[in-house]
């Protein structure tokens, strides 16, 4: 059987996870391959972090923000920045860059969540595993990725 | 100046003991079958008892019951766990009851972590049992990774003002704000409008004990506004919300009356009188007009005519019967206040049936039924029944009108949804009527038209009983086959039809002629998407506002601090408002009275040694006073480094993202324990475990 992508979910409190808890009330299915993780706000994580997980073999991440609706005074703003700045990143390393993802999710928006996933999931199928883009690059730049630790 | 080692020691100090050993406990929840029907939970408590860090690996059939509750417990004081991960339904259901459930057993709270399960696994998988176990483990794996960077933390501890803000002057507003005036609380209310009472002030008799809604209304509004602990403010509303639980602060925005309060009365008829002004009074849902300068009612509190300044042409026709106490000129002000909760009782809004929606809008005789309560109310002591100058004989009422639809049938209301939940009121309000009607005017026949009949309070279907026994006849119809309001040939005696298919009597196509037709109407929530967002409250997918658990925080919102009261929350008769008013005002008593109020302790932190005071934290951080660069000493030189201050940061993170050297990191939610998470995530399975 092959390897399903992994798509990784960073869904904010106040947005996104409280939007996934909704769509499971719903009892809306969508692929298993899904992992959800809470956040605060994504203006926590620094680009490295993003180039981390791709090189530790996620093949996809949504960060399913709360947009305008965020309790945070300027993190949405701060997160869309770092991820614009990811993006360049991402192409010099071989990485697609649909594969990294910002979008608004409110509490209710099941639709919107539901799209999303199978958006990425589809793309993933198509895209193949993260692995295989970075290895086909010259000369990955582990040390860059790391450089924090 | 402080030296850096004696940060250093404050930050130990609060951290677990160095080398001690990270002793796992990892419970799987079957909730019941919800997760074990999709989940194969032993198998996922299987593989992670293998995992580094486990002690213990345990499923239970209701992790939150109290043998589940007191499983974990035991683990903790008998076999030495100290890191407690549990694999449940949504953590805004039980995070809280674990955490509780951890400290009793003398673990910190924060030493545990939850892992949803439910709603974002069994419940979205469908049939996938392989994936939704695959998918599991996971999770649970990240949770088990997180936990072994957990770290002991204590929740932040503030001073609670000692003042409630109640939004909505309405039964429910009203009734909290009393109950939480007697808690020796103080208590501030806003109501929007000129006039307190909201839509009970435009009932006539209450069921089920047959009451007048006004005299309820008026002993219960006397009593707030006698009591010394509230405060009252009409026309006024929320227009700004800063701070968190135990220290809001609002800011509030009054409109003038424009009419002093010692106007006399005889002075203020004259004004009335006086003014040129028609505009439809919304109190008896537009079948009358009123002035400019207004009173909702007769009796209504406060009893002080207000100016309507929408409608109002400034004409000066009041100034000339007396100028003295009338002021033409609205003069907003906006003051802030300081409270510890928030209660919203914003109340609802009958549903508006589309134009043409059973002939609503297109034929005068289709009418809705709080428009038919104000004209019984208007309508007095006549003793025949008459609308639009002719006499009632025949009346349809029809059930559902706005409640219960369904996608493809219904037409969708702007936002693109259906209204597709019950109103539950509407039901015992119709028959309600059907009986006064039959009981007023003997000789006006009631046919009720309906899908179902819901009357599901107690005495409720005693005026089902009664309606029958009154002739009312009733009619049902399906969701799928609506009824039809179409003008009557010429030459008949009533002005429309009903045409239903009509399932009491198989299928038979009935034509019902009469003179009016009264539809009972849903209930909708108010539009208040400007307080949604700036109390960052979430309305559900019906558009109420949304509680954090239906049966175990009933009545609190997910930000702490903030209660709903009412029909805010969804339909619910007066009853019901004023049970939830009442548990709102609990709520509130509970969390202001002892005094100091609990904070999550996911606030930014510095790693002091790490720290090269470059600033750019402070930089990116958009709080007040939340991170500042301060000067310390080490080794006699002298060096910047950054200082949090907990109670005004909010943990957003953005100086975790902005610091070069990784020296600050959100207590709870570090950037070290999120990598280790998705290193979980990314690993490969044990071979043996592909293909669970």
């Amino acid at each position: 059987m092959a390897e399903k992508p992994k798509i990784l979910i960073l869904a904010t409190l106040s947005g996104g996870y409280a939007g996934a808890n909704s769509v499971g009330q719903l009892r809306k299915d969508y692929p298993t391959n899904t992992y959800i993780l809470p956040v605060l706000c994504p203006c926590l994580f620094p680009e490295d972090f993003y180039l981390r997980a791709f090189e530790r073999g996620i093949d996809g991440i949504l960060v399913m923000y709360s947009g305008t609706d965020s309790p945070y005074k300027g993190g949405p703003e701060r997160a869309a920045e770092i991820i614009n700045r990811v993006y360049p990143m991402m192409k010099e390393r071989g990485i697609d860059t649909r594969r990294l993802r910002l979008v608004a999710i409110c509490t209710v928006c099941t639709g919107p969540f539901l799209k999303e996933v199978n958006e990425m999931n589809d793309l993933l199928q198509e895209l193949g595993p993260v692995r295989r883009e970075r290895s086909s690059t010259a000369t990955p730049q582990p040390q860059t990725v790391q450089s924090r630790e | 100046m402080p030296e850096t080692s004696e940060i250093r020691r404050q930050k130990d100090s609060q951290s677990n003991p160095q080398g001690e050993e990270i002793r796992i406990g990892v419970y799987t929840c079957h909730c019941g079958g919800n997760i074990s029907d999709v989940v194969r939970c032993e198998k996922v408590a299987k593989v992670l008892s293998e995992m580094p860090n486990v002690v213990v690996s345990r499923t239970h059939m209701a992790m939150c019951s109290d043998a589940g509750q007191a499983m974990v417990e035991e683990d903790i004081r008998e076999r030495g766990v100290n890191r407690v991960v549990i694999g449940a339904c949504a953590p805004s259901l039980h995070e809280q009851t674990f955490r509780r459930t951890v400290a009793r057993a003398g673990l910190n709270p924060y030493l545990y972590y939850h892992v949803c399960l439910r709603e974002q696994d069994s419940w979205v998988s469908g049939g996938d049992c392989e994936g939704a176990t695959e998918k599991a483990i996971r999770l649970m794996a990240a949770g088990i990774a997180k936990a072994r960077h957990l770290k002991a933390l204590d929740p932040i501890r503030l001073d609670a003002k000692q003042r409630a803000l109640v939004i909505g002057g309405g039964v429910a507003g009203l009734r909290s704000a009393w109950d939480i005036a007697r808690r020796g609380i103080q208590v501030t209310l806003i109501e929007k409008s000129p006039f307190l009472g909201g839509r009970m002030a435009q009932l006539e008799t209450t069921f089920p004990a047959g009451e007048t809604a006004r005299e309820l209304l008026h002993d219960l509004i006397e009593r707030v506004l006698a009591h010394p602990n509230v405060t009252v403010h009409t026309r006024a509303e929320l227009v700004g919300v800063r701070g968190y639980v135990g220290d809001f602060h609002v800011q509030i925005r009054r409109q003038s009356r424009g009419v002093s309060d010692d106007f006399a009365q005889a002075q203020a008829e004259a004004a009335i009188a006086a003014c040129p002004v028609e505009v439809p009074d919304e109190f008896n849902y537009g079948l009358t007009t009123r002035k400019a300068i207004y009173r909702a009612y007769p009796g209504c509190t406060p009893a002080t005519p207000a100016i309507d300044w929408e409608n109002c042409t400034l004409c000066g026709k009041c100034l000339q019967v007396n100028g003295q106490g009338i002021d033409l000129e609205n003069k907003p002000e906006t003051f802030e206040i300081n409270v510890g909760a928030v209660v919203v009782a914003t109340g609802f809004r009958p549903y508006e049936p589309r134009q043409g929606e059973y002939g609503y809008g297109e034929f005068p005789e289709v009418v809705t039924l709080p428009q038919l309560i104000r004209l019984l109310a208007l309508a007095g002591e006549s003793e025949g029944l008459e609308w639009n100058g002719h006499p009632v004989r025949n009346i349809a009422m029809i059930h559902c009108v706005g409640s219960r639809q369904i996608e493809g049938i219904h037409e969708p209301q702007p936002d693109g949804q259906v209204n597709d939940y019950c109103s539950r009121v509407c039901c015992t309000a119709t028959l309600h009527l059907a009986n006064e009607l039959r009981g007023r005017f003997p000789n006006v026949n009631v046919f009720d038209v309906y899908q179902d009949i819901r009357t599901y309070g107690r005495g409720h279907e005693d005026y089902y009983t009664q309606a029958s026994a009154n002739m009312v006849r009733f009619l049902r119809f399906h969701a799928e086959e609506p009824p039809e309001v179409v003008p009557a040939p010429d030459g008949d005696s009533c002005p429309v039809l009903v045409k239903i298919k009509d399932y009491l009597t198989w299928g038979e196509e009935i034509e019902v002629p009469v003179d009016l037709v009264v539809l009972a109407v849903g209930i909708m929530p108010r539009p208040i998407d400007d307080l949604i967002k700036m109390l960052k409250i979430s309305p559900g997918t019906d558009r109420f506002l949304l509680e954090v658990h239906p049966k175990l925080r009933p009545v609190e919102t997910a930000v702490p601090g903030i209660v709903l009261a009412g029909t805010a929350q969804g339909p619910m008769n007066i009853q019901e408002s004023c049970a939830a008013a009442s548990a709102a005002a609990a709520k509130v008593a509970v969390l202001l009275g002892q005094g100091l109020v609990e904070l999550e302790p996911f606030v930014a932190r510095v790693d002091p040694e790490r720290c090269r005071g470059s600033g750019q934290c402070v930089e990116v951080c958009c709080y007040e006073d939340a991170i500042s660069l301060q000067t310390f000493s080490v080794n006699g030189r002298e060096v910047q480094r950054a200082v949090v201050t907990p109670a005004n940061c909010t943990g957003c993170g953005a100086c975790v993202s902005a610091c070069p050297n990784r020296a600050i990191d959100v207590q709870g939610w570090t950037l070290e324990q999120y990598e280790a998470m998705v290193d979980a995530i990314a690993a490969d399975l044990p071979a043996s475990e592909v293909g669970v």
